[in-house]
């Protein structure tokens, strides 16, 4: 009786500990999972503005960088012009905007001005997240006209424009001059074609020891988390991933696999860059004089200059049958339901931003060229506009997969990993992305 | 079980005596509620509401903007055709299937080793458990720094002695899975250990001695009396490391975002990208819910088979 007893009370006991213990643990499962998926609110904004009639716009943006001070110096200044409208510029990483900006607007605890990749935007303009913006582009006070093209056109979304643009720039080759003299190449005369860089990459890239692992690399480049420079590849021998429309998928296309093909095998027979980078590990590879060439934009030019590097920019090679820059824009947007006095108030700020004098000041501070040509003379106080702007670049400079709602998940789940898998010797180029373009084609038609 | 087998005893007993002792066990249970209500309020709020809600959302298509709109079934479906899923599902078994055992028969040996009296004891088991009370998120970035193939102190230490990885350990397809889950080996290791220290602390001395004197050598003293006697250990420790493998994401999330091309992404990170990356809150619920199913089943088999190998004496 008295083991029995004993027994039993263990057996409660167990019961007792166990059964909340196991529900407690599978619920801390969903817990996790789910931590950032409650919450159903919408509607409209609470910031009204205050007793003096002042609108205030909370301004979320990724300009991290030195363009940030540049960024701050426009607002500050267009802050003091007026006394109406003051804008609030809040700066953190493009991954945690990209990450926070649903759950902000939904919980209608979000910015009032969003800045995100313009190739990023149709993405959240097709889920609802942004206000159309047309009627900023018809009224001729915000002098909408002397924009670029390009960069007014990189936010439309199935005929609609969500976004300005805060930046429009191409990306350009920095090329070490110190390495290319090491290697005995005319530190003047950067590759200006695919074949003529192909011919520098055996000399670029150095094994001193022998070891299989070069110390130095004749390419930075980055295959994932990056601005999409080796997808910009494919339109070198006419290729692409999808067409104008994005309605057909074009990765597996003959023009395409040569492109890819010229890429995957520079990189995996002559160990032209090292494979697996992400964005910031390629600027950080030539930033450390481990790799002689980087295709980037001018976000990187204060970093390089810091690091004391002796560096020229070129126009990045052509292909065979192209010579097409990546460019890549970022534009500023509305969340869907913002108010008429907020949405004006953003507009005064929109006009300001890309007017002569907020332009000069944000080509001056950031290296960036500005949105409009015809201030081109009066940005003096840094070179790098004059040269991410000139003529010859911009003019073949386009983005990739503009007003393709499912361009993101397209270069982030297929493309990008594809090339992963190719550059690491998992199948054929060919196979891979044929197999690649299904993939597409099936987002495509979502 | 001896749960069947006792109760006849119980119902003979008569309701006299039964009566008042329920009233009090009434009253005490009264008591003891109102000491959890702090803590059950905090756990309706925070896990009970939303997986309730998260169930309801697992049947819509949702996207945090616009209103839920119910799918039916439509997100599970999708799912058991999805190539991703399939890809996570088998990457977090592959996980689970590795980190487990290796988390558990590590700490038990390291308990073992630390159960022994020797000089620095105290700072080996200090430095055992310390991964445990560090933010895995930032054991990660550390761990990463250490595997970065151009300054990483790992990446270096190998190179002296010849092995040269041709990219970084992180983004090599062959490497990256074995890289997460050495860190989540280490992170957990200690905890689990100080379990088993606590266990075999609670072993009376006296069992060792009678086996001892029964001629048993250190592997039978071993095999016969501390690993039976540490069997609710060893029940608690590897259901608490399964369910803790099932849901891997902080490292993996910080060291290689699921890559190279999802050879690392498990079913949480899964959930992750098709909530927050692709805006599809409806179908990451789906997923996480089919993770809970599976975390229930496989805890409840682990309950049913390690409960029956108990042993007491």
């Amino acid at each position: 009786m008295k083991t029995q007893h004993r027994r039993r009370s263990r057996e409660q006991r167990s019961r007792h500990t166990i059964r909340p213990l196991t529900v407690v643990a599978a619920l801390a499962v969903t817990g996790l999972a789910l931590a950032g998926c409650t919450g159903q609110g919408s509607g409209g904004k609470d910031d009204q503005p205050d007793a003096s009639g002042k609108v205030t716009l909370d301004f979320w943006n990724g300009f991290t960088g030195p363009d940030g001070p540049a960024l701050e110096k426009v607002i500050e200044d267009f802050n003091a012009s007026q006394d109406d409208v003051e804008v609030k510029a809040n700066i953190m990483p493009w991954d945690t905007l990209y990450q926070k900006v649903l759950t902000s607007v939904a919980g209608n605890d979000g910015p009032d001005i969003i800045a995100m990749s313009a190739s990023r935007m149709p993405q959240f303009a097709s889920q609802g997240l942004f206000e159309p913006l047309d009627d900023y582009y018809s009224d001729s006070s915000n002098d909408s006209a002397a924009l670029a093209t390009a960069a007014v056109d990189a936010s439309v979304f199935d005929g609609v424009n969500y976004g300005v643009p805060v930046n429009f720039t191409p990306m350009m080759m920095y090329y070490n001059k110190d390495l290319f003299s090491a290697a005995g190449l005319d530190p003047e005369a950067p590759p200006a074609t695919w074949d003529e860089l192909a011919s520098m990459v055996p000399k670029l890239t150095v094994d001193e020891n022998g070891d299989g692992q070069p110390e130095q690399f004749a390419l930075a480049m980055a295959d994932h988390e990056t601005v999409p420079v080796f997808a910009s590849m494919l339109w070198g021998t006419g290729g692409s991933i999808a067409n104008d429309d994005g309605t057909k998928s074009t990765l597996g296309d003959p023009e395409s696999i040569e492109a890819l093909d010229f890429w995957v095998s520079l990189i995996r027979d002559q160990k032209a860059t090292q494979i697996g980078m992400s964005g910031a590990d390629a600027d950080k590879l030539f930033q450390t004089q481990k790799a002689a060439i980087e295709i980037v934009g001018p976000w990187m030019t204060t970093g390089f200059d810091e690091a004391g590097l002796d560096y020229g920019l070129a126009k990045p090679p052509a292909g065979p049958s192209d010579e097409a820059v990546l460019a890549d824009v970022v534009s500023m947007g509305l969340p869907a339901g913002t108010s008429d006095a907020q949405k004006k108030a953003a507009y005064e700020f929109f006009a300001y931003w890309n007017s002569a004098e907020g332009q000069t000041t944000w080509a001056d501070g950031s290296g960036f060229p500005p949105n409009r040509a015809d201030v081109a003379d009066k940005v003096t106080a840094s070179p790098y506009p004059a040269i991410f702007g000139a003529a010859d670049v911009t003019d073949v400079s386009k983005t990739l997969l503009p007003g393709v709602a499912s361009g993101g998940p397209i270069m982030e789940t297929i493309f990008n990993p594809s090339v992963q898998k190719a550059l690491n010797g998992e199948g054929s180029v060919k196979d891979i992305f044929t197999d690649a373009s299904a993939q597409v084609q099936a987002e495509l038609d979502k | 079980m001896t749960t069947t087998a006792e109760r006849p005893t119980v119902q003979l007993q008569p309701p006299k005596r039964r009566r008042p002792a329920l009233r009090v066990s009434h009253r005490r249970s009264l008591t003891a509620w109102l000491f959890l209500t702090p803590t059950l309020l905090i756990l309706i709020a925070f896990t009970v509401y939303p997986m309730v809600q998260a169930l309801y959302l697992s049947f819509t298509d949702y996207n945090l903007i616009r209103a839920a709109e119910w799918v039916g079934l439509d997100n599970y479906t999708e799912l058991l055709s999805d190539g991703a899923f399939w890809n996570a599902f088998g990457n977090t078994v592959l996980y689970a299937l590795v980190v487990t055992p290796v988390t558990v028969v590590l700490a038990l040996a390291f308990a073992l080793m630390l159960n022994q009296a020797f000089l620095g004891r105290a700072f080996a088991r200090t430095a055992i458990f310390l991964p445990f009370i560090v933010s895995l998120g930032i054991i990660a970035i550390a761990w990463a720094f250490l595997l970065d193939p151009n300054i990483g102190l790992i990446s270096h230490w190998l190179s002296l002695v010849g092995i040269v990885p041709e990219q970084g350990w992180l983004s090599d397809p062959r490497y990256a899975m074995v890289a997460v889950m050495i860190v989540g080996v280490w992170k957990n290791v200690g905890f689990y250990m100080v379990i088993y220290l606590a266990g075999l602390q609670s072993i009376p001395v006296d069992m060792y001695e009678a086996a001892r004197l029964d001629g048993a050598g250190v592997w039978q003293r071993f095999r016969n009396v501390t690993l039976p006697l540490l069997s609710n250990q060893t029940l608690l420790v590897s259901v608490l490391a399964l369910i803790a493998t099932l849901q891997a994401f902080d490292q993996i999330y910080v060291m290689t975002r699921g890559g190279p091309f999802f050879r690392t992404e498990t079913l949480v990170m899964l959930v992750y990208r098709e909530g927050f990356q692709e805006l599809r809150f409806g179908y990451a619920s789906a997923i996480s819910f089919v993770l809970v199913v599976f975390v229930f089943i496989l805890s409840m088999v682990q309950f049913g088979y390690l409960r029956r190998k108990r042993v007491t004496y």
